[in-house]
């Protein structure tokens, strides 16, 4: 049985499709077997950053109303073997989703999947509750500022309350992904570090994710930025896939920036 | 000016973080408070009454780091002497 991680974020535009496609992709190249869900219903977008929006014939509600099969829903990854992706249904809205027949879509999925990821919609709608409700795990995506943080802590807040697992009495494993650090901005306190981030919103952190231009041109391409060997972003999903896939990864500091490290160095020697 | 330089010294981030605790501590606060809450007040009015007059009550959740507190605050009706 594989494990369900909801990703999540309260706040919209913070990198949480960009996270799912690339922790996806990440996983599949660790050898794992995995499937992302697009769970943004009436606003499909991980197919455009998977790059497989021309492949899409049936949607997860097709799915889920039995029009179609789970295997003529799969769409497999172009770059991995392992990657497969179920789209969101772009015609209907959040309305169609209906608790039994999520929990018997995720069900069939987890015998299949060791990871089977669920991409939230933004904010903390019915259409969030239905994606948080049979989850194992949550990885949520903030950037460091402050509306964004504030809006995860009310989506911690319905993960906490209304999740299957916590109703059960059991706790829903949280963790935290810190998006787009500016590590100069940082440095001279004009950023939230990472530390206080996890002070405020009680969580474990998972990874940091310098701010990247190219997760912009990975978009565009529909090629996950995991698989730009240089960019730093991509190397900080690298570095986050391999943790859920149990490796034991150090946390690099992306929060000190090039010349704050030299300065450091020098320092070192004085 | 040197004097208006002087006082922005404090960083950003570090405004940012106390604004944010206090945001999502009154917002945490707000969407904690207990469903249980009217009952707990009218049972409380009856205890009370069967002693003194009572106005009303009053039931504020605190939170101070870890710790929570319920502070019940009893209101008596000005009528009915306390003896």
């Amino acid at each position: 049985m594989g494990i369900v991680i909801a990703v999540i974020s309260g706040k919209g535009g913070v990198g949480k499709t960009t996270a799912t496609a690339n922790l996806g992709l990440g996983i599949g190249l660790n050898e794992k077997k995995c499937v992302v869900v697009d769970f943004d219903i009436g606003q499909r977008n991980l197919d455009m950053i998977l790059g497989l929006e021309n492949r899409v014939v049936y949607d997860m509600v097709q799915v889920m109303d039995e029009e179609a099969t789970v295997q003529q829903a799969l769409i497999k990854s172009k770059v991995s073997e392992n990657l497969f992706f179920l789209a969101a249904s772009q015609s209907k809205d959040k309305s169609v989703l209906k608790s039994e027949k999520v929990q018997k879509l995720i069900n069939s999925l987890k015998k299949d999947f060791d990871f089977v990821i669920l991409d939230a919609p933004a904010g903390i709608e019915s259409g969030y509750e239905h994606t948080i409700e049979f989850a194992d795990a949550a990885i949520v995506v903030v950037n460091p500022e402050v509306s964004s943080i504030r809006d995860a802590d009310r989506a911690i807040g319905i993960l906490d309350s209304k999740s299957d697992k916590v109703k059960n009495g059991e706790e829903v494993a949280k963790y935290l992904i810190i998006n787009r650090i500016v590590a100069d901005m940082v440095e001279s306190g004009e950023m939230l570090k990472s530390d206080d981030i996890l002070e405020i919103l009680n969580i474990k952190l998972l990874g940091k994710v310098p701010e990247d231009k190219g997760v912009i041109d990975a978009s565009n391409q529909g090629k996950p930025v995991i698989l730009d060997k240089k960019s730093i972003a991509g190397q900080a999903y690298i570095r986050i896939a391999g943790r859920l896939c149990g490796q034991q990864v150090d946390m690099k500091d992306v929060e000190i920036s090039d010349s704050g490290l030299f300065k450091r160095i020098v320092g070192m020697f004085r | 000016m040197f004097g208006f330089d002087f006082f922005r010294r404090k960083k950003s981030a570090a405004v940012a973080k106390d604004r944010l605790t206090i945001a999502i501590m009154s917002d945490r606060d707000r969407t904690n408070a207990y469903p249980f809450m009217d009952a707990m007040k009218a049972e409380i009015i009856e205890v009370v009454k069967k002693y003194v007059g009572v106005k009303g009550v009053e039931i504020t959740k605190e939170v101070d780091g870890e710790l929570e507190a319920l502070s019940i605050d009893v209101e008596l009706d000005g009528n009915t002497k306390v003896p």
